[in-house]
């Protein structure tokens, strides 16, 4: 693999940490922190990138593993789901928002935020975030076929949450 | 021989994602001609995937990407 600089590392991946990490915690200054850990711990080398598989499971397996942290701590603490920050209140854009209704986009993120987070690190990484299989596989730490059953109960659900909206959401 | 439900919706994952054999394909493809139900729900299925596509993924802020490459660049020296 030809070198690649850190900066490099987090033009392509930033976002996409980023978008795990919401979508995982639904917390936008604890996925800011996720980012900002992951790229640290890149740069402290303290899992370093042996070039023998895909660089976005890795970066992404960093990501993950610190956002499943955080998601696991939040868990022991009784009060933390009255503090969560409410989705359609993001600071953060959504990159493409424009091509589909807010209120669509609001039952979008209220219906992947429902899902077990096996599930929704699941979607997120393969359908929204557009890794491979295999890439998913790594970031997740499972097989692939794992993978594909995650990814099919996690797309069956959300037919289900979002069935009235698809047959008129002209993508 | 033609899918049943079930095994249409096992193959759904690679009908979606583009991978299927060749075989496979024309047997979904015989299934799908002829149930309206699995029809849908491969329709369904893939507008699902367009809408994450198309909304689901998000920009991190620019306050904080200053911020984290601020902190990038102290430990590095001002590298990259």
């Amino acid at each position: 693999m030809p070198p690649i600089s850190l900066t490099e590392v987090f033009d392509r991946f930033a976002d996409g940490v980023y978008t795990l990490a919401v979508r995982l915690l639904r917390d936008h200054h604890l996925a800011e922190d996720v980012v900002a850990d992951t790229f640290l711990a890149i740069l402290r080398g303290r899992a370093p990138y042996r070039g023998d598989g895909s660089l976005a499971g890795w970066v992404y397996r960093i990501g993950y593993r610190r956002a499943i942290a955080l998601l696991r701590r939040r868990r022991e603490l009784p009060t933390a789901d009255a503090e969560l920050l409410p989705l359609a209140d993001r600071p953060a854009e959504a990159v493409h928002a424009e091509v589909i209704r807010p209120e669509l986009a609001d039952r979008l993120d209220a219906a992947i935020g429902e899902l077990p987070p096996t599930l929704r690190a699941a979607f997120v990484l393969r359908d929204v975030n557009e890794l491979s299989t295999a890439e998913v596989s790594a970031a997740l730490g499972i097989g692939e076929s794992a993978v594909k059953m995650r990814l099919a109960r996690a797309r069956a659900r959300l037919r289900v949450s979002l069935k009235e909206y698809l047959r008129e959401s002209h993508l | 021989m033609n899918l049943t439900c079930d095994q249409l919706e096992a193959v759904l994952p690679e009908l979606l994602d583009g991978s299927p054999d060749g075989a496979t394909q024309a047997r979904a493809a015989e299934h799908l001609a002829t149930c309206d139900r699995c029809r849908l729900t491969v329709e369904e299925t893939g507008e699902v995937r367009s809408l994450g596509r198309a909304h689901g993924r998000l920009r991190l802020p620019d306050e904080a990407r200053r911020r984290i490459l601020d902190a990038l660049e102290s430990e590095t020296g001002g590298g990259g």
